[in-house]
């Protein structure tokens, strides 16, 4: 506020920044070896009350003021110190309200200006590190206690950290709102700091540490149980490895069968996908999908496409076997034209003393007239004889055909 | 396609273990007792019960009343149990070890081969360890590579429904309520045999201190 006071302040600041390795080392491990660093500087900031001897035989440590803003600036995992000593605070609260008003009362306004502006930092201070302390707890049971190795030191962490909150809600009973009261009195400004807004952050950190409290039973319950876990699984090697021979007791055998070890048989069996059905059909399609494809008659075909000729030939006559019959039916049709008259498959085919099979025959003939144009097949008319099938119903056995003119 | 009801009669009928890692919906499904009762109500016509082990996590199918067939299967279910006991123990202390962790492996916790794999190669008494898990008869391993043994060893684990991989493309396992079954054994063993595992433990892992 004043002129010397900010020269102050800043010489105080650049002499810690001109020293932070001091600092940073004696933060780290805890105390300074004198011996590593200058006798004057030690001592400017022992001077400066950066560091302090709390006993003449002891090591030089960082005061807890220095160490608080670091583990603070630093978001120090081990910073698990928490502060809760409410009660001076909230000494000096009421204290600082006494000066306010006597100032009031003096008419004095200038002084009464720097008591509120003192006041409000306390209660904002005193506010604040009650929520931070709830943080740190909170941060802690986040990472559930993972800054120490083993499960014990957990638990031990856990069992510290239940203390702490135990101690922090004794110290938040400490707040005696109606005495608060009558201190405000009827001023605006008292009322606002200390009911209204002591008032909010005392119910929301109670309602935290409530909070954090369930959890922190919830996790040591946990951490219980994997201890025990871990035990019983060491434990069980351990067993088995002093004892080779041990055999686990048959407890199927026993008269009534412990339900852990009652185990129905499997009995359904993987199903298939049904061919048949659509709603499988996708489920179908994937698995032929992924179904490799093997060719081996492609195998080798790269060297043969290489260099190869060919020629180009006129089309070979090739002769095919139906030829005959082609030619047969179609002197058939003529002679059916020539005549005029209707005559059967079976006739023709004795009359002309064909070498083909009759069955063969007839089936060319009624392909033949199938295979005519719809203008050509109307000038004919082919009927059909035949048998229906003794057992099957509806089966008509066609034994000749009868062609002739419409 | 099939009711929900029908997929969890399917897992039980065919001797899976429901727990809310490995089929959340099913065990939500058991969850409510009308639908319990539906389910159990029916595994009682063909002589079956749902049994559940860890306080009611994991839920499985077994025999309501117990004649000479049933006690037949039951005898060789539980030679099979115990006989991958030992080997399915010491990959959860070597996982558990190799992992820095000090929580056992339980329902719903994450093991990454990979992660798992480095820390073992590094560690020669890992690897030593894992080696001789891997030969056990339950695994069958004949491989003298990290990598191999370890990837049979999940594959089984797979198979046998201890391990779940949600994602085919990433060695990243989950491990299922069944897990949580094998400590039931164990507890259950150690308290009907009053092996006083826990207390042996301790005691060696003291004498450990003081050396």
């Amino acid at each position: 506020m004043s002129h010397p006071l900010q020269a102050a302040g800043i010489k105080f600041l650049k002499i810690l920044a001109k020293h932070s390795d001091v600092i940073m080392k004696a933060y780290l491990s805890g105390r300074v070896n004198e011996l590593d660093f200058d006798a004057k500087v030690l001592e400017k900031l022992t001077e400066h009350g950066v560091l302090w001897r709390p006993e003449p035989g002891e090591d030089l440590r960082l005061r807890s003021s220095i160490r608080g803003l670091l583990e603070n600036n630093l978001r120090d995992e081990r910073n698990r110190q928490l502060d809760a000593n409410i009660g001076t605070k909230l000494a000096l609260i009421k204290t600082v309200t006494s000066h306010y008003k006597e100032a009031l009362h003096h008419q004095n306004y200038a002084e009464a200006e720097v008591y509120i502006e003192d006041l409000t930092e306390h209660v904002y201070g005193l506010v604040d590190s009650l929520k931070s302390n709830v943080r740190n707890l909170w941060r802690r049971i986040h990472n559930e206690f993972g800054y120490v190795a083993s499960i014990n030191a957990k638990i031990r962490e856990n069992e510290l950290a239940q203390s702490q909150l135990t101690e922090m809600r004794k110290q938040l009973e400490m707040f005696q709102f109606d005495e608060l009261a009558t201190i405000a009195g009827t001023s605006r400004e008292l009322r606002r700091l200390l009911v209204v807004q002591l008032q909010r952050s005392h119910s929301e950190i109670s309602q935290e540490l409530s909070i954090a409290q369930s959890k922190l039973i919830d996790l040591l319950g946990k951490f219980r149980q994997y201890l025990h876990r871990y035990q019983l699984l060491k434990g069980f090697v351990l067993h088995a490895q002093q004892k080779p021979d041990y055999q686990v007791k048959d407890y199927s055998a026993k008269h009534n069968v412990p339900s852990l070890f009652n185990h129905a048989k499997a009995i359904i069996k993987p199903a298939s996908i049904d061919v048949n059905n659509i709603e499988h059909e996708r489920l179908f399609a994937e698995v032929v999908s992924h179904i490799k494809e093997i060719r081996h008659a492609n195998v080798g075909v790269k060297d043969k496409r290489q260099a190869q000729g060919f020629e180009i030939n006129d089309i070979e006559q090739i002769d095919i076997e139906s030829d005959l019959i082609k030619q047969n039916v179609e002197s058939y049709f003529c002679q059916v034209i020539d005549s005029g008259q209707g005559m059967s498959a079976l006739e023709y085919h004795q009359q002309n003393k064909l070498t083909l099979d009759k069955e063969v025959w007839v089936y060319g003939v009624i392909n033949g007239y199938q295979g005519l144009s719809s203008e050509e097949q109307d000038f004919f008319e082919i009927g059909t004889e035949g048998h229906v099938h003794p057992q099957f119903n509806g089966n008509y056995i066609i034994e000749d055909v009868e062609l002739g003119l419409r | 396609m099939i009711s929900l009801k029908g997929q969890v009669m399917e897992t039980l009928l065919s001797g899976g273990f429901i727990c809310k890692t490995s089929d959340e919906l099913a065990f939500s499904f058991l969850q409510n007792t009308e639908n319990f009762a539906s389910v159990e109500q029916q595994l009682n016509l063909m002589n079956r019960t749902i049994a559940n082990a860890n306080d009611g996590t994991v839920l499985f199918c077994a025999y309501q009343g117990i004649g000479d067939d049933e006690r037949k299967v039951v005898n060789s279910q539980f030679r099979e149990i115990t006989a991958s006991l030992l080997p399915l123990i010491e990959w959860l202390v070597l996982v558990q070890e190799a992992k820095g962790d000090n929580s056992p492996l339980s329902e719903g916790k994450v093991v990454r081969l990979n992660e798992l794999q480095s820390v073992i190669e590094d560690t020669p008494a890992f690897s030593e360890q894992l080696t001789k898990i891997s030969r056990y008869s339950l695994f069958n391993s004949s491989s003298s590579a990290v990598d191999a043994q370890l990837k049979l060893i999940f594959k089984r684990l797979l198979e046998l429904g201890y391990l779940l991989k949600p994602n085919p493309d990433n060695q990243i396992f989950v491990a299922t309520g069944k897990v949580d079954y094998l400590f039931e054994v164990i507890r259950f063993i150690d308290e009907s045999e009053n092996l006083n595992l826990a207390e042996q433990a301790e005691e060696a892992i003291k004498q450990g201190d003081l050396l």
